[in-house]
């Protein structure tokens, strides 16, 4: 859908997806690099058969072309600006003023490229009073609100094992740069779109983040659940091989969940039948007024756990589908990789490693028809360091002396 | 006759959105704020679940008082519309002709039972763009799957992996797949409409929303697939960071419990932290892991006689990665988020004045305030149906004595 537009991405590790979900959507997306390589080429993990390579990268890259261009160096910004006559977007993720220094700056570029969107994603944002703060996955998701919710109550708030923040930051990039696009087919001008990952955490709260400023208290940690004005929800339940997510609660949004639950206790001999004429969608209000029995839903409560609690994930999830109930296994790593839901979408995708390795990946996150037509998937694997020097350059116009020369010279 | 238009890059674009909760209407919130006409639909049957759960209003639960429904629904005009009878059904077909997209929901499957799928829009209006929208997809064995982002959750592997080693996994806050969903979901939508400019073509994208979080696990999941080991929960530890946690503090109020998270990437943001605690700062990462116990420790004596806010200022003084873990009042006095105009109050015929979150995104040549609060249950029922279907009194009392409005 995208493959009229041009990308030039200049993100390391802490904007890398956002050109993907581009690419992915079928725009040229060129992964610009310095000669040395990016730093997100360090970021962890390390493939198990080749240690030095970064699965990190690899995971953000796919889908894009690759080159190098050293913008520390008056040859190499020329050479940027050259491919830029080309380009639709530009997409960075430096440090705050790292790219002014370098005469790369929005309001540098903006004057030579008016159609150019330049979108910059950072920690806080392009300009305020923490412009400048240095961020890192863990502040960043203190800042936004979510990590003071998530936890233990007996333990310090802890953050996801596989870092999240720039992921979202990029996600809003790549939407943001999409508005900026629309607004470019109106107005015939490039703008600059400024991604706070701060700004983009917040969202991981389910609106929490508004709390205060509408007079309601703070939600709480709580492992596998959270606390609201010190009650306790839990929102988890154990059962014989690992977990499940269990939401069990009366009233007009979830309270037929209940009921379905019901039904499946009274199946199974673990609940008396006459449980069958309550109704939990209105059992709340009637429990509030003495109309009910406030005992009856806790008691179902415990039932339930004890049920669940011989059973596996997988039986759970059958019964779940079976009877419609406000439940999932908890699934691991192993289990996502081994997932018949996945394999049956195809959601991984093998593909050639420029050295001629298979290596399977996530496939992209969107299964999307275009006109009726299944939409190629993006078969590009990850570029090697300026794998693509040379078509791109010549893509230019660029000479191969010229490329040679610009090689020896450590340009790129 | 229609709705008045928005203003903004996609002002005169139609969308029509029966999703619900968090993950699809967010995408429609952010389409109405930078100009879309976007109508909600809600089913008059089952109230929509964002109406039900908090942050509300004064802490007064109610379907009109969900800041989160508020949040997500700003800027839109709102129907009730019961697509369980025909005349909702009519009335919805009539509207997707109307709309360049439609943004749905439902459990696969629930649609087509109607006859109001993709597959049969596309009959009536070959050129619309639909979002289907569920936790695992229109297809495959689970694909029956309802629920929350919880469940979600749970099924894209983020429940597991928040938490200690030692223990049950704490999971991240809320429904987490309904966070990363609407940014691919909007993304590839703006792409499918700018496509359909050049070439008149429809697009219908089937959004898994699990698979949405998964791309935020990649590194993890190529790891493991391909004979790396399965990541497991493991704290605050990061592979590559030391020290790396969340450290205590105190409140000004001298109340125990405050927080702030600290990240040392480098060897040179170690020696400058080493030298705040008097600490040996030619420690390199190996060392420090070996000798973590004791560096946290230290790091938590030392945090532990200051306030949060003053640790957080001092750290990123010395160029060293840190924040307090902020609270919700800390975020409305957040200088930084101040800066950023991010909280946005708007005028409220119930509350007098209600707060949403502004856009995730500051474009310098088209700034937006969204243009009104979320509508209250079938606010523009009548404008809706007169405005846009143009329907005479009559026939909008005769929909309503069907039942497809209440």
């Amino acid at each position: 859908m995208l493959s009229p537009y041009r990308i030039i991405d200049l993100t390391d590790e802490r904007g890398v997806l956002a050109g993907q979900m581009l690419a992915d959507l079928g725009a040229d997306v060129i992964q610009v690099e310095p000669p040395t390589g990016s730093t997100g080429r360090g970021i962890a993990p390390f493939f198990a058969d080749h240690p030095g390579e970064s699965i990190y990268w690899a995971a953000y890259t796919r889908g894009k072309r690759g080159i190098t261009c050293d913008l520390s160096a008056p040859r190499g910004r020329d050479l940027l600006l050259r491919l830029l006559e080309t380009a639709d977007f530009l997409i960075e993720s430096s440090d705050i003023g790292v790219m002014a220094e370098l005469g790369l700056d929005y309001e540098a570029l903006h004057e030579r490229f008016p159609k150019l969107i330049y979108t910059s994603i950072s920690a806080f944002g392009q300009t305020g009073p923490k412009a400048h703060y240095v961020g890192s996955d863990l502040a960043i998701w203190a800042a936004g609100t979510p990590l003071l919710m998530s936890g233990d109550d007996d333990r310090a708030p802890v953050r996801i094992s596989q870092p999240q923040a720039w992921g979202h930051a990029s996600g809003d990039a790549a939407g943001g740069s999409m508005l900026a696009l629309h607004a470019r087919h109106q107005s015939g001008r490039g703008q600059h779109v400024d991604i706070s990952a701060q700004v983009s955490a917040a969202q991981a709260t389910l609106a929490q983040v508004l709390a205060h400023q509408l007079g309601a208290a703070d939600p709480e940690r709580y492992g596998g659940g959270v606390k609201i004005r010190g009650q306790a929800i839990r929102g988890t339940a154990d059962v014989a091989d690992g977990y499940i997510v269990l939401l069990m609660g009366p009233g007009p949004a979830v309270g037929h969940f209940a009921n379905h639950a019901v039904k499946w206790l009274v199946d199974i001999g673990a609940a008396e039948p006459e449980l069958l004429d309550e109704d939990f969608v209105t059992y709340a209000d009637r429990a509030a007024t003495g109309k009910a029995d406030p005992a009856l839903f806790p008691r179902i409560q415990d039932i339930m756990r004890d049920a669940v609690a011989t059973r596996t994930k997988q039986q759970m999830l059958d019964i779940s589908i079976e009877y419609d109930l406000l439940l999932a296994p908890v699934l691991d790593i192993v289990d996502l990789g081994n997932s018949p839901q996945l394999g049956h979408r195809s959601f991984w995708q093998e593909l050639e490693h420029t050295d001629g390795r298979r290596v399977t990946y996530p496939g992209p996150p969107l299964n999307i028809l275009v006109d009726g037509e299944q939409q190629g998937i993006c078969r590009r694997p990850p570029p090697e360091l300026g794998q693509h020097n040379a078509e791109v350059y010549t893509e230019l116009g660029l000479s191969s002396v010229d490329i040679d020369r610009l090689r020896s010279e450590g340009t790129i | 006759m229609t709705l008045p238009d928005g203003v903004g890059p996609l002002a005169g674009v139609k969308i029509l959105d029966l999703s619900w909760i968090v993950a699809g209407p967010t995408v429609g919130r952010a389409m109405a704020d930078y100009g879309a006409t976007v109508i909600r639909v809600e089913s008059p049957a089952r109230v929509d679940t964002a109406r039900v759960v908090g942050p509300f209003h004064g802490e007064e639960p109610g379907v009109e008082n969900s800041g989160l429904y508020g949040n997500v629904n700003a800027g839109k005009w709102g129907l009730t519309l019961d697509l369980r009878v025909p005349g909702g059904q009519d009335i919805f077909r009539r509207l997707a002709v109307w709309a360049d997209i439609v943004c749905e929901s439902f459990t696969a499957g629930v649609l087509a039972r109607w006859q109001l799928d993709y597959s049969h829009l596309r009959e009536l209006k070959p050129e619309l763009i639909m979002l289907s929208s569920t936790l695992l997809g229109q297809n495959g064995p689970y694909n029956q799957v309802s629920g929350f982002g919880s469940q979600g959750a749970g099924m894209a592997g983020i429940q597991d992996l928040a938490g200690w080693p030692d223990r049950a996994p704490a999971g991240p806050f809320g429904p987490y797949t309904d966070y990363p969903a609407p940014r691919f979901a909007l993304t590839a939508l703006l792409a499918a409409l700018d496509h359909r400019y050049r070439t008149g073509e429809g697009v219908f994208i089937d959004q898994a929303q699990a698979e949405g979080s998964m791309q935020l696990l990649a590194p993890a999941l190529i790891d493991y697939k391909n004979g790396g080991p399965a990541l497991e929960r493991r704290g605050n530890d990061d592979p590559q960071m030391c020290p790396h946690g969340v450290y205590p503090c105190f409140l000004p109020d001298g109340r125990e419990e405050s927080w702030v998270a600290l990240a040392v990437a480098t060897d040179e943001q170690w020696s400058r932290l080493a030298d705040l605690l008097g600490a040996d700062g030619s420690l390199s990462f190996e060392q420090r892991r070996q000798r973590q116990p004791e560096i946290d420790a230290a790091l938590s004596g030392w945090t532990s006689s200051r306030l949060a806010a003053a640790v957080e200022e001092t750290l990123q003084a010395a160029g060293v990665s840190a924040h307090r873990l902020s609270t919700t009042e800390d975020a409305a006095n957040d200088p930084q988020l101040a800066h950023r105009n991010h909280f946005r109050r708007l005028p409220h015929s119930l509350h007098g004045e209600t707060v949403v979150e502004g856009p995730r995104y500051i474009l310098s040549d088209t700034p937006i305030q969204p243009a009104r609060p979320a509508p209250q249950y079938g606010e523009h029922n009548v404008l809706i149906l007169k405005d846009v279907l143009g329907l005479s009194e009559a026939e909008i009392g005769e929909l309503a004595a069907s039942g497809a409005l209440s």
